[in-house]
């Protein structure tokens, strides 16, 4: 058996699957080769241009260096273990065998499929840039780099997932990301031991302090622009392959209320804007709850002619007013699951079915009321106000909801009064999720509820205590 | 550091003021009368100065004050000392419980709920007592702006309903009454040994005694508005009006239009009024795990807390007896912990100054 059959030999009884294609072929001289690729990662093509072809000019006495001085492709690497050229196969790039010699190359040739580069679904913007990350890690590395051209910029890559080998990237700065903080998520992430990692979110469960938590332990970002304006203000960003969600660390709660568009608005507009996303999650978490409570517990909340206007709507209704909005909220949370999922052409029919019908006719039955129905579809709009809260927000609305029904309005503000308590004190990796409200950070309020003009966000964020503290130097002069 | 001055200016200004809202305005209108303004300015006055002998003196140390009482007489007197201020800050939080129970019971509920509708605080009062300084500092950063815009608010829909010619004539009450109500106002009001408390556990800077005092008496000032505002409404028939301030914005002429808002400001302003009743219960909870050793502070919070549940459900509807009680006897522990045992604090060792 030749060398190039043992090698070969070696390779097949790893890897058997049948989409490991063994490509051999000969120089004109009569030198055998062997190159062994995953069938559907690796670019087949290139593979003929930059390997076959010019190999084909070999000469049967030439040695390894010879061969390959004579490759075209721009990523060889010289290899000699058998386990990493497995590796290297199962990552989508090739192993080449020369007949002959123990030692092989590999090459580069790994070209997943993957879609093109597109605006995000979710962070969507009028004004701005508009490209969004994909499930490609090197693109998305590649969409960060074009952003950040700094000698500073660093890059840890990181494998994770027994058998995924998902790569996950670590992207950070130098000198602008705290001391130690890439290394402790690295050490965090390394230590978790999993089957597969299909996207990032498995990630942002490993690095948080508490996974269990009700809220986000982890920034996310879909938008290579917003990513890197995060990175350059000392955070860390993880890029997991197979995933177009980046994440930030550490995170605060109130860049949920942060749009992307808000840094390309004017800073009146900005706040305006901020401070309405507040406002609207407060009132669709509570207001299901209060309208239960005032119904319930304390009439005097409602003013008297809207009073008047309730009373006349419920009346004769079967259930109380708990219950009706119960399963007002339950309806309406069966019709977004159901209209996530379903096809789009059904959907349209769903929307009608469920938002018309259900709705009108349940209301003219008299099992709803027309005021439980605008509630609790307004308190939904609110909560879309802020997408990236919804998974919290939505469990709060429902918290909020028992615990009106049963304890009325003081059980409410006693659940407010937790919850402040509650998210006081977390904190991840130094940073406390209620920064810079709690504790208070000046310098950082420029840039929380309020944006202020660009001119006036000179420092990067406090809470970070990055070594680099200055981020916008300008000519006094000017101002 | 644990807590920081301005988290301590921010308990100052904002607890100060919720702790008087309730019950306080209706005990002192009752004996000082249309000079219970004096009443309260005179209890001010020396908690004033008490608050800033103690924030001078964390000018001069490092240490806690636990550590002081260490120093000077030995562990074993102070573990003592620490238990003591355990139960101070247990008892003087009793009377507190049972007026927010009433309170809650009047502002939250149409009709006379049942007092299980109360107890759920104490879950809360578990959860934010088994907490540290740390909590504490950051709970007042969000308690401060949100007390703020309540006050503002509830300020500005009372004071155009105010007339403060009801004040006049001043000093008609006998002088005897007027300290009567400051002695009898001022039993369950515990702020001087909220610092003492804090002593050593934050970095002093110059000049952050004046800071403290400052905020104090900013807080002073404007439970004084308050009072000035709710006798400028109300007149003579002050005495009568139960939980204050949630009859001052009652005239206001927009709510006929828009509903009771102001009880949407109260709501808010509950929260920090939690903040304010839990604050003491952290503080008994820091105080026995420093007398005792034992560090889990759950477990004590529990135990604590409690207490607290037995007590309210055994008092329920006594509360007048209770507060008669407080009011006649708790005002020596009061003026033993809140003033003479922190001006004292002054001849233990210091060690080196700052």
């Amino acid at each position: 058996m030749t060398t190039l059959e043992k090698n070969i030999k070696a390779i097949k009884s790893v890897l058997s699957s049948q989409d490991i294609l063994v490509f051999e072929f000969k120089s004109e001289a009569g030198k055998k080769f062997a190159a062994i690729y995953a069938d559907g990662i690796a670019d087949k093509q290139l593979l003929g241009e930059l390997v076959v072809k010019p190999l084909r000019a070999v000469k049967p006495d030439d040695k390894l260096e010879d061969v390959k001085q004579l490759l075209a492709s721009p990523e060889v690497k010289d290899c000699d273990k058998i386990s990493d050229g497995i590796k290297e196969i199962s990552d989508g790039n090739a192993v080449l065998f020369v007949d002959g010699e123990k030692d092989f190359f590999i090459i580069g040739l790994k070209c997943p499929p993957v879609r093109a580069v597109a605006e995000p679904p979710t962070q969507i913007t009028v004004k701005g840039p508009r490209e969004g990350f994909i499930e490609d890690v090197k693109t998305n590395l590649g969409l960060i780099r074009k952003r950040i051209k700094s000698d500073k910029l660093q890059i840890k890559t990181v494998k994770v997932g027994e058998r995924s080998d998902t790569a996950v990237a670590l992207v950070y700065i130098d000198g602008v990301c705290p001391d130690g903080l890439p290394e402790k998520i690295e050490k965090e992430i390394a230590a978790n031991k999993i089957d597969i990692v299909p996207d990032s979110s498995y990630i942002s469960q490993f690095i948080a302090k508490k996974p269990r938590s009700l809220f986000k332990r982890c920034g996310t970002c879909e938008k290579p622009d917003i990513f890197c304006a995060k990175v350059c203000e000392g955070r860390v960003g993880i890029v997991a392959d197979g995933s177009p969600i980046a994440l930030t660390v550490p995170y605060m709660i109130v860049e949920d209320f942060q749009s992307a568009e808000d840094y390309y608005i004017t800073s009146y507009r900005a706040t305006t804007l901020r401070i309405l996303r507040l406002l609207s999650v407060i009132i669709g978490v509570i207001l299901p709850a209060l309208y239960i409570s005032a119904q319930l517990f304390k009439i005097q909340i409602i003013p008297l002619q809207l009073l008047l206007k309730i009373s006349s709507s419920v009346a004769g209704l079967a259930l109380s007013p708990s219950v009706e909005m119960f399963l007002t909220l339950f309806v309406l949370e069966v019709l977004n699951e159901a209209s996530i999922r379903m096809p789009k052409y059904v959907g349209l029919a769903l929307s009608v079915v469920g938002a018309l019908v259900l709705g009108d006719t349940a209301v003219k039955a008299g099992i709803i009321s027309t005021p439980a129905i605008i509630i609790i579809a307004f308190s939904a709009i609110c909560l879309y106000t802020v997408p990236n809260l919804v998974e919290t927000t939505t469990t709060l609305r429902w918290l909020f909801l028992i615990i009106s029904g049963s304890l009325g309005p003081f059980g409410m503000v006693l659940f407010a009064a937790f919850l402040i308590c509650y998210l006081a004190t977390e904190q991840d990796y130094g940073v406390p999720l209620m920064a810079p409200f709690a504790p208070l950070v000046k310098n950082d309020l420029y840039d929380s509820m309020v944006k202020a003009n660009i001119n006036n966000l000179k420092r990067r964020p406090e809470v970070f205590r990055s070594k680099n503290k200055v981020r916008l130097q300008s000519d006094e002069n000017k101002r | 550091m644990k807590i920081n001055v301005r988290q301590i200016c921010f308990i100052m200004a904002a607890y100060t003021v919720v702790a008087r809202l309730l019950l306080f305005p209706m005990e002192l209108s009752n004996i000082s009368g249309r000079d219970y303004l004096f009443s309260a300015l005179a209890g001010f006055a020396v908690q004033t100065v008490v608050i800033w002998a103690v924030a001078y003196l964390c000018s001069r140390t490092q240490k806690t004050f636990f550590q002081l009482l260490e120093d000077t007489f030995g562990n074993i007197v102070a573990r003592i000392i620490y238990g003591l201020f355990a139960l101070f800050f247990m008892a003087g939080t009793l009377v507190p419980i049972l007026e927010h129970k009433l309170y809650v019971h009047a502002i939250f509920y149409d009709t006379l709920p049942s007092l299980t509708v109360f107890l759920p605080f104490f879950f809360f009062a578990v959860f934010a007592a088994s907490k540290g300084f740390k909590n504490i500092g950051r709970s007042a950063d969000i308690c401060f702006p949100l007390f703020a815009l309540c006050f503002v608010f509830i300020m500005v829909m009372s004071f155009g309903e105010a007339k403060f010619a009801e004040l006049l004539p001043v000093f008609k009450t006998p002088v005897t009454k007027i300290f009567g109500g400051t002695v009898a106002g001022a039993y369950r009001f515990v702020e001087p040994c909220w610092l003492l408390m804090f002593m050593g556990h934050f970095e002093y800077k110059k000049g952050d005694a004046a800071k403290i005092t400052v905020s104090y008496a900013v807080a002073a000032a404007l439970v004084l508005l308050f009072l000035a505002v709710l006798y400028g409404i109300y007149g003579s028939i002050t005495p009568s009006r139960q939980f204050a301030v949630s009859k001052t914005a009652l005239y206001f002429p927009a709510i006929d239009m828009l509903g009771r808002i102001d009880l949407l400001v109260l709501y808010v302003m509950e929260i920090v009024m939690l903040f304010w009743l839990v604050l003491n219960i952290q503080l008994a909870v820091q105080c026995i795990s420093e007398c005792t050793g034992y560090k889990d502070k759950f477990i004590i919070s529990l135990a604590v807390n409690a207490v607290f549940i037995v007590l309210t459900v055994t008092l329920d509807h006594k509360f007048s007896a209770v507060q008669g009680f407080f009011a006649s006897w708790f005002w020596i522990a009061t003026l033993l912990f809140t003033v003479i045992f922190p001006l004292c604090a002054w001849a233990l060792k210091k060690g080196a100054k700052r």
